[in-house]
């Protein structure tokens, strides 16, 4: 079988990644750049015994040297990698969206067009006539609507001719412009006489004007550059100008408006974008994506845990008889039936955050939340629709870490959920107030109302402390946004995606999960009856140090306990106590609790102990749920192993400074 | 001639300058605002960044970066 590399390029809401994703479905691999914090995302199709590689390259507005990603995408191109570049653009909004071509214009490479968002224009009352745009550019165009399925054939048959007959674009009326200016020949005379790799002079001209710092460093006569660096401060303006009347000649005659516009802003888009309104709509829908993903997720939370039980005896079966040990049985039985329907069980609500989270930004509202956030969201170095994945946060951590998808920037991807762990979670919900209740009776809503304070306090700490790699000041700029037209969303197109984001999540949590579990699992067995676990050998052994964060080793046990779930934590507690039932079957909450847990430990545990307890347990690691969707997203083990080792660490200093502070008072 | 974060709401203006460092110039003229484009101020309510019409896009703009960008009412 044949094969061939394509790559895609276009601004962000080109209807890039929905072209992506109906092209390559499932099969995708996502991950990074080598030595970058830019996410590489490939995928491949077949079609007429050919199979076609697809590069998705991150969004940006233009080619130039300003961030990681924008670099990253035209050293790329320009490596000749992808035999073919497939520009896109929105056909709503040509003038402004084709400035990507232009910005390609001089890289030699075969190219062709595709104009998105079909629907939109039509809608506009637009009419765009490709073949004088094809005629005028010298490449293959074709329009269609991304999100249609069935629009995709006339997709592949264009690739495959663009494959067989390559062609490249026609700028020259550009190149003419830029000619016109005295500046732009002063350029010309300091680039190579036949350019560098795919780069034409032209390109590295151009470039150059608008002050790129990595293209003049490319370049032999550093003097002479370096001076005229200093004299071209405005040329991104000069070069704009050029590449936007070079547009409009384009569109001269290519593009019919039939009707005058209608009213920019829609009665809706006026209460999305209020100052303050915006923000409560947005908060809303939060919620009722919070909500609507429990509803979706409840199913699979039954299926899963009911899940267990007849693996389990299945498995248990199947050893007696062919006499293996018991231990292996409970072996397979937390490591495999366990996590299996643990998965199954967390999987729905990531599937109800993804299908939830995919509708609202097809329909383009994710970019007004990220206007109307932007202020309060930039303070921790993050983009305004940031608030989206934190507030779902409250929910369920998984869900704030798969919703973290949203973020087109992977450092701010990675703070984002960084930050979303420390947001508690539902389960913290329904551990905390039984504890608090038990030790603090009414005093409870102030201790709730203190770990309030203590996520503010984590949420900013650790933004700073992890904002310096991931969101570096010196690459953090000032919004500017567009924001999409309202899309009308197709169900079939988001639903699709989200099945495919959702088996990758399965996948990649079940083996997390099984790696956690299985761990566990050695450290708490008791392999003879009566003897004590390793887990808890190393917890007496070391409780003159875990002491020192005014934790027992009975509460040290529910600490670790809260990094597998946050349910388990009284369960844990009733093993420890009463010394029956199982470790790792309470910490994974398929055992409920002894009731009479809450009495027991607020006679043995004294008041600053059980404050410092109920601070470990919220900050440390949400649970290997969470852990697993963290590395799912940001597809890197280094990243969120530091994150977890941070929470725990930091988690132990909390309750540390709170014990000994509150057994002053106390 | 006017800042472009003086502008209220309605207001139509062309842009006759665009100050700034080499970075900000070619992430807002990527963006489709160059000089001789004319933008429609849709919202300029403190704190939350301005948001104009032009090039039939909807942009929401950083304020402390839009004054560098001079406009002429029209």
């Amino acid at each position: 079988m044949k094969e061939r590399k394509i790559v895609l390029l276009g601004q962000p809401n080109s209807g890039k990644s929905t072209v992506f994703n109906n092209l390559t479905g499932a099969r995708q691999h996502v991950g990074n750049w080598p030595g970058k914090t830019v996410e590489k995302k490939e995928g491949t199709f077949v079609y007429n015994d050919t199979t076609y590689t697809v590069a998705d390259l991150p969004g940006s507005y233009s080619l130039s040297a300003n961030s990681d990603e924008e670099i990253v995408t035209r050293d790329y191109i320009a490596s000749g990698e992808a035999e073919l570049v497939c520009v896109l653009a929105d056909a709503s909004q040509l003038e402004r969206s084709l400035f990507m071509l232009a910005d390609y214009a001089g890289i030699h490479t075969p190219t062709m067009l595709v104009l998105t968002m079909t629907d939109v224009a039509v809608q506009k009352g637009k009419t765009i006539n490709i073949s004088v745009l094809e005629e005028k550019l010298g490449i293959p165009v074709i329009a269609m609507n991304a999100t249609e399925r069935r629009e995709y054939d006339k997709l592949h048959r264009s690739f495959e001719k663009a494959l067989k007959s390559p062609r490249y674009l026609n700028a020259d009326t550009l190149f003419a412009g830029y000619r016109q200016t005295e500046l732009y020949n002063e350029a010309l005379a300091l680039t190579p006489k036949n350019g560098m790799k795919h780069y034409s002079v032209e390109w590295i001209a151009a470039k150059l004007m608008d002050g790129d710092k990595v293209v003049a460093d490319m370049l032999a006569d550093k003097e002479a550059v370096n001076a005229f660096m200093q004299k071209a401060k405005n040329g991104s303006l000069i070069t704009s100008d050029c590449k936007f009347a070079w547009i409009e000649e384009l569109l001269d005659g290519a593009v019919i408006r039939q009707k005058s516009t209608s009213e920019i802003l829609t009665k809706f888009d006026r209460a999305a974008i209020d100052k303050k309104k915006g923000k409560w709509i947005a908060i809303g829908i939060v919620l009722a994506a919070l909500c609507g993903s429990m509803l979706i997720a409840s199913p699979f939370m039954g299926l899963g845990f009911a899940l267990i039980p007849p693996l389990s005896s299945f498995v248990t079966t199947l050893i007696s008889l062919v006499g293996g040990p018991i231990w292996l049985s409970d072996l397979i039985n937390t490591s495999v039936c366990m996590s299996v329907g643990w998965v199954v069980a967390m999987v729905g609500f990531v599937f109800g955050v993804n299908l939830v989270f995919g509708y609202i930004e097809q329909v383009g509202y994710m970019a007004r939340v990220s206007y109307v956030f932007d202020n309060v969201m930039n303070k921790l170095g993050l983009q305004g629709k940031s608030v989206m994945p934190l507030l779902m946060s409250f929910g369920c951590t998984m869900g704030g870490a798969s919703g973290a998808r949203v973020l087109d920037n992977w450092g701010q991807k990675l703070l984002t959920i960084a930050l979303a762990w420390a947001v508690p979670c539902g389960a913290i919900f329904s551990v905390i107030p039984t504890l608090t209740t038990a030790f603090f009776g009414w005093g409870s809503v102030l201790v709730v109302i203190f770990l309030f304070a203590l996520m503010f306090l984590h949420m900013f700490v650790t933004a700073k402390i992890f904002g310096r790699k991931l969101s570096p000041v010196e690459n953090r700029a000032g919004l500017i946004m567009e924001l999409p037209p309202y899309h009308k969303p197709r169900w079939k197109d988001i639903i699709r995606t989200t099945l495919n984001n959702v088996w990758g999540t399965f996948k990649k949590a079940f083996i997390v999960v099984f790696v956690i579990a299985t761990v566990f699992w050695v450290i708490s067995y008791s392999f003879h009856e009566g003897e004590t676990s390793l887990l808890q050998k190393i917890g007496e052994a070391i409780e003159p140090v875990t002491k020192l964060f005014g934790l027992s080793w009975q509460s040290f046990m529910a600490f670790i306990a809260s990094a597998i779930s946050k349910e388990g934590v009284l369960g844990v507690f009733s093993v420890v106590f009463t010394g029956e039932g199982s470790i790792i079957d309470m910490a994974t909450n398929v055992t409920s609790a002894d009731a009479a847990i809450t009495e027991i430990m607020a006679a043995t545990i004294s008041k600053p102990e059980g404050l410092a307890l109920i601070v470990a347990v919220t900050f440390n690691v949400p649970c290997m749920m969470a852990v697993a969707s963290t590395y799912n997203e940001t597809h890197s083990l280094k990243w969120t192993l530091k994150i977890a080792l941070y929470y725990i660490v930091s988690a132990l200093i909390l309750s540390g400074v709170t014990y000994h502070i509150t057994n002053i008072f106390m | 001639m006017k800042k472009l974060t003086e502008l209220s709401g309605g207001q139509k203006a062309k842009i006759i300058a665009i100050k700034g460092d080499k970075r900000y110039l070619t992430r807002i003229t990527a963006i489709g605002l160059n000089i001789g484009c004319v933008v429609e101020m849709l919202q300029n309510v403190k704190p939350t960044p301005l948001l104009v019409y032009g090039r039939d896009t909807m942009i929401a703009l950083n304020r402390e970066e839009s004054e560098q960008i001079v406009v002429e009412v029209m």
